[in-house]
């Protein structure tokens, strides 16, 4: 025992020591946790407090659209729909957990998932071992360089061995990880079956941030009518097209919000696309969502009222598809190339566009549709319009001073040399400017060029002076009528052919082909401002398809109105109106008086038509035997109705035919304006059989 | 006679009186964390399993005290070579399972088991076993004498150190090095010696510590080299936190909050603000300061001051140097972790997993300390009869 004394002499000394030494280090905890609790207590409450907004936006369904006489034409279709609403600072293994239980209900094509998906979904599934494979160096990258190294890592056989299961929740997954933080993200927008709804909705405890509601897609009530001019929008996936990114962002689109791709859809987007229904979410530090409060309302899109009415329209495309059918079927040798005309109705005195349309007839017995909708080339594509543009060349020989009013000429073959004879469809002997319209001369047409280009003197077999000067002037004149320029209407595209100014040996021909439509192409679109331009005495109308734009209202009524799209005069005729007249006569002379070249067609017509025939020498190049065919015409019409009190012009233009045989241009055109007024007078039938004193916008002019 | 034996095994009633409050306030605080902790745990009933703990560890404090706390030194050796071998074990045995890239588990019909939470306990028998026998051999103290003991002591602590701190488990290890340190102190080398070496290490730490201040990047890139590269991670969460608001970077800013916004008074019962993972293991202290504030916070470390003092308390009153040191011993494990646990809890020190004594849930843990404290007041009862005997 005296052993043990002495050995523990030490001890107290030293126990004490550490004593000392743990009361140090436990005061020193008291003291930290006082600097801690007490004067920093203050400031980690407040950081506490601190709370966070993070403001979120719903989208809201787009504005409709309705016809000029409220017709539904474009609606909004509701449909189900599994939003995923990430919290903040999500990680990608909450987003592969919650894809994990999606999985059990709802079935997920796999074909979308990338190699990278699959790759990304192995890492995560495999941290440790992604970790481990890395070499000592790698180690030392960056993360991210370190995670690229990982990516290469992966065997192409581990990547192939994924179940379906597992390819499923990667399908989700990359549909989870578009979504942004607080920001409802619609999933699986295609095929949900009101069972997985029912489940899902059902199942929402154990699915945090997923969460059942309504989705809108785009409703076409009328299917293909009309539809290359209403447009597409873009899908969720599509998103904001990547070449107008920065203008969609600016305007706080989203990625993935669908806006117009094409058409009115395209055109009027910033109206249709409403107001999204903005959220303000108060988080406090941690990111959990403490509050939320609406900050705006959701609104939808606007509404528009289209020019266009859709009965009409639908008329429209079926008499085309008639005529073109019919004339394939009587001449199929010699209309062999001819497979399509275009037409449309616009009213002269404000340029609403009342119908437009283009048919595609297909005979052969592939299987593909009997007619294609190509309405689109009344603006995309460009004809040579033939004699129709007599009217703007009278108006310029009697406006320049070539010709003065009821200069008559004789109609006879010219002989210039250095190019073919020129002559009219016939010899028509002396006509005046009346009868050059009436009866469609292009002798009297060569004159005034002739005269334009400085050249006072025809003698027969010898040359004819040109100065150039005359092609600009001509030009001038043609496109005050808009023949040549951008008829400016409401819609994304319109096509416009720069032609070149006439050059070379043959230049002064060329300039006579001009003055009868066989030097510069046009679409349709244009040679309906050209004639309505004429129609309504001068003043050049722009085209439009949009009449009005409404406020979204809730229920099925139209809100309030936000804008009208008021008609715009684009310029005026700047001629006496004497001359203008004699071109109108001369036009209603073509379609009333015997002689007149579409007299045939519109003698029996009630309701006091104008107009003018064209028929253009044409040529059609064959992409299959890459052979040009010259043994093709155009035919054309334009005209308006009623000759006092014009409320509807036209025009037609069937390319490329081999036979005028069965005048499918003329068919077209008289039963076009058949039915304009045929329906006019069933609208009017059925208000005043209503008695709802409502006044249709026909319902002004009541000549007829 | 009745008196007599009363005298013959006193319990400590103050110590136990401790450990029941701590007991009791753990029972408490999981309690009232039950509806804040995760969904998939939110499940499990904590207080009521820890108070099981707690009954299942006192039956074990009782079979420890049957046995005279002499007696352990036959088995020190035994249940050393038993705790290096488990901890050995995971490197090869079959049971052994790894989770977030550490093996430090057994992983026994569905129940998992550490080792290295018993080795804290074989080691200290252990090594008080080596010091007693080292000085009831050498009587004389000289150079000689200091530097076989020192020997002796890095010999045993290195073993377990080094397989611990592979695992990797540095707060587990460091809990080894203060066991060694503390047993080192008073372990009976003489002052020349142990200045010494104390000055050494602290010569080191500092020449670490300047380097780290200095040259920061550079020591990171070396510790990132090292199997010790998570010890880089946490050094520099510890150092930013908020540059790596991530996993333990925001463990140490939410805790930090907690704790902080608890302030004075704290927010009273259950009035928790912030999430913190791991709250009711390693992290429960922070629930403590939230609810009760610095007050609340202040008395969990008094008491703890209070067990320390009682435990070398009795370490001063054991007649026998193999139960000072066993007590010395256990005063280096739970002041290392008490220290530790609270001190990265208010941002003193970097994180380390380590459980708080008696308040973390955890069955494993909980069983040793209660051993720890077993033993601690088996010598706390003896020390009459030694006292009696050397009277006579």
């Amino acid at each position: 025992m005296g052993k043990n004394k002495k050995q523990k002499s030490h001890l107290p000394l030293r126990l004490n020591i550490l004593f000392f030494i743990i009361f140090l280090l436990f005061s020193g905890l008291i003291l930290q946790l006082g600097v801690v609790q007490i004067l920093f207590g203050m400031d980690a409450q407040e950081e506490l407090d601190r709370t966070e907004r993070v403001t979120s936006a719903t989208p809201v369904p787009r504005g409709k659209m309705y016809d000029r006489n409220g017709e539904l034409v474009v609606d909004n279709k509701a449909e189900f729909a599994i939003t995923y609403t990430p919290k903040k600072h999500v990680q990608p293994e909450d987003n592969v957990e919650i894809a994990e239980k999606l999985t059990e209900y709802i079935q997920m094509d796999t074909d979308s998932v990338t190699k990278r998906n699959k790759q990304d979904y192995w890492i995560i599934k495999n941290k440790q071992e992604a970790y481990e494979r890395l070499t000592d160096e790698e180690k030392e990258l960056s993360d991210q360089d370190q995670y690229y190294v990982m990516l290469e890592n992966i065997t192409d056989d581990e990547l192939e061995s994924f179940t379906e299961k597992e390819l499923e929740v990667m399908a989700i997954k990359r549909e989870l990880d578009k979504a942004y933080e607080l920001t409802p993200h619609i999933i699986q927008y295609d095929d949900i079956t009101v069972e997985e709804y029912m489940v899902i909705g059902e199942n929402l405890h154990n699915l945090p941030g997923i969460n059942v509601t309504t989705d809108w897609e785009r409703d076409y009530l009328f299917e293909g009518t009309f539809a290359n001019y209403l447009g597409r929008i873009t899908s969720q996936q599509q998103g904001i097209p990547q070449t107008d990114e920065q203008y969609f962002l600016a305007r706080n689109y989203s990625r993935n919000d669908r806006v117009g791709r094409s058409g009115i859809e395209k055109e009027y987007e910033l109206y249709l696309n409403g107001n999204k229904e903005i959220k303000e979410h108060i988080t406090d530090s941690s990111g959990t969502v403490i509050d939320s409060n609406i900050i705006r309302e959701g609104q939808r899109g606007k509404d528009l009222i289209l020019s266009v009415d859709m009965e009409l329209q639908q008329r429209l495309d079926k008499i085309v598809q008639e005529e073109v059918k019919t004339a394939v079927q009587k001449h199929p040798g010699k209309n062999r190339w001819f497979r399509h005309a275009v037409a449309v109705l616009m009213n002269p005195k404000t340029g609403e566009v009342l119908a437009t349309s283009g048919q595609q007839y297909n005979p052969s017995e592939k299987g593909e549709d009997e007619f294609t909708d190509v309405s689109h080339k009344v603006l995309y594509d460009t004809y040579l319009p033939g004699s129709t543009v007599k009217g703007a060349t009278v108006l310029a020989g009697l406006d320049s001073g070539e010709i003065r009013p009821g200069e008559v000429i004789v109609d006879r073959p010219l002989e210039i040399k250095g190019s073919d004879k020129k002559s009219s469809w016939t010899r028509l002997g002396p006509v005046n400017d009346i009868d050059a319209i009436k009866r469609s001369s292009n002798v009297y047409m060569f004159f005034i060029a002739m005269q334009m280009g400085g050249e006072n003197n025809y003698q027969p077999g010898k040359a004819i002076n040109y100065n150039s000067k005359a092609y600009t002037e001509m030009r001038n004149y043609f496109q005050q009528f808009g023949l040549g320029a951008k008829t400016g209407i409401d819609f994304p595209y319109e096509e416009n052919m720069e032609a070149s100014p006439p050059t070379g040996y043959g230049r002064a021909a060329q300039f006579l082909d001009m003055a009868i439509g066989q030097y510069e192409n046009y679409t349709a679109i244009q040679l309906a401002q050209y004639i309505s331009t004429i129609a309504n005495d001068g003043y050049r109308m722009k085209p439009y398809l949009v009449k009005q734009i409404h406020n979204s209202s809730k229920g099925d009524q139209l809100g309030p109105l936000y804008k009208v799209n008021e008609p715009t005069i684009l310029n005026k005729i700047e001629m006496k109106d004497t001359y203008l007249n004699r071109v109108q006569e001369g036009m209603r002379q073509a379609f009333q008086e015997s002689g007149g070249t579409g007299y045939r067609y519109f003698a029996d017509a009630e309701y006091n038509p104008a107009g003018k025939t064209g028929t253009a020498e044409a040529f059609y190049w064959d992409n299959e035997t890459k052979t040009l065919h010259t043994d093709v015409n155009n035919y054309n019409l334009v005209g308006y109705a009623p000759f006092d009190e014009p409320e509807v012009a036209f025009a037609v233009m069937a390319p490329y035919l081999g036979t005028g045989d069965y005048p499918v241009h003329h068919r077209i055109g008289r039963r076009a304006l058949d039915t304009y007024f045929e329906l006019k007078e069933e609208r009017l039938k059925g208000s005043s059989e209503d008695e709802s004193g409502e006044e249709s916008e026909e319902d002004q002019s009541e000549d007829e | 006679m009745e008196n007599y034996s009363k005298e013959k095994y006193p319990l400590d009633s103050f110590l136990i009186t401790i450990i029941v409050a701590l007991i009791a306030i753990s029972c408490f605080t999981l309690y009232t964390l039950q509806d804040f902790l995760p969904g998939d745990i939110s499940g499990i009933k904590f207080s009521i399993r820890q108070i099981i703990w707690f009954l299942v560890g006192s039956m074990g404090v009782a079979a420890i005290m049957i046995l005279d706390f002499d007696w352990y030194r036959k088995i020190a050796w035994g249940i050393y070579g038993f705790g290096v071998f488990l901890l050995a074990g995971l490197f090869f045995l079959p049971w052994s399972s790894t989770l977030n890239g550490a093996t430090r588990w057994y992983e026994i019909a569905g129940q998992t088991i550490q080792p290295s939470e018993f080795m804290k306990v074989f080691f200290v028998v252990g090594l008080a076993h080596m010091i007693t026998s080292h000085n009831e051999k050498w009587t004389k103290k000289n150079l000689t004498y200091d530097l076989v003991l020192l020997a002796k002591l890095l010999a045993m602590s290195l073993p377990p150190f080094v397989l611990i701190a592979l695992q990797p488990d540095l707060g587990s290890a460091l809990v080894i090095v203060s066991i060694t340190g503390f047993l080192t102190l008073i372990s009976g080398i003489r002052w020349r010696t142990l200045l010494t070496i104390f000055g050494l290490a602290f010569g080191t730490l500092a020449v670490i510590v300047v380097l780290y201040l200095t040259n920061t990047e550079r020591f990171i890139a070396l510790l990132m080299d090292s199997p010790f590269d998570h010890v880089a991670y946490r050094i520099q969460a510890w150092q930013n936190p908020h540059l790596y608001s991530d996993g333990s970077a925001m463990q140490a800013i939410k805790s930090m909050l907690a704790i902080g916004s608890g302030q004075l008074f704290g927010k009273g019962i259950m009035g928790f603000e912030v999430y913190i993972p791991e709250r009711h293991t390693d992290m429960i202290f922070t629930a403590v300061a939230e609810q009760f504030g610095f007050i609340g916070a202040s008395v969990v470390i008094v008491l703890y001051f209070l067990m320390i003092y009682r435990i070398i308390k009795i370490a001063l009153d054991s007649k026998d140097p193999f139960g000072t040191y066993l007590c010395v011993g256990m005063v280096g494990l739970f002041s290392y972790q008490i220290f530790q646990n609270i001190g990265m809890s208010v941002q003193l020190l970097p994180l380390t997993g380590i459980p708080l004594p008696f308040l973390s849930y955890g069955g494993t843990s909980l069983l040793v300390y209660m051993a720890a404290i077993g033993l601690v007041l088996n010598i706390h009862s003896r020390k009459r009869e030694f006292m009696f005997e050397s009277e006579q």
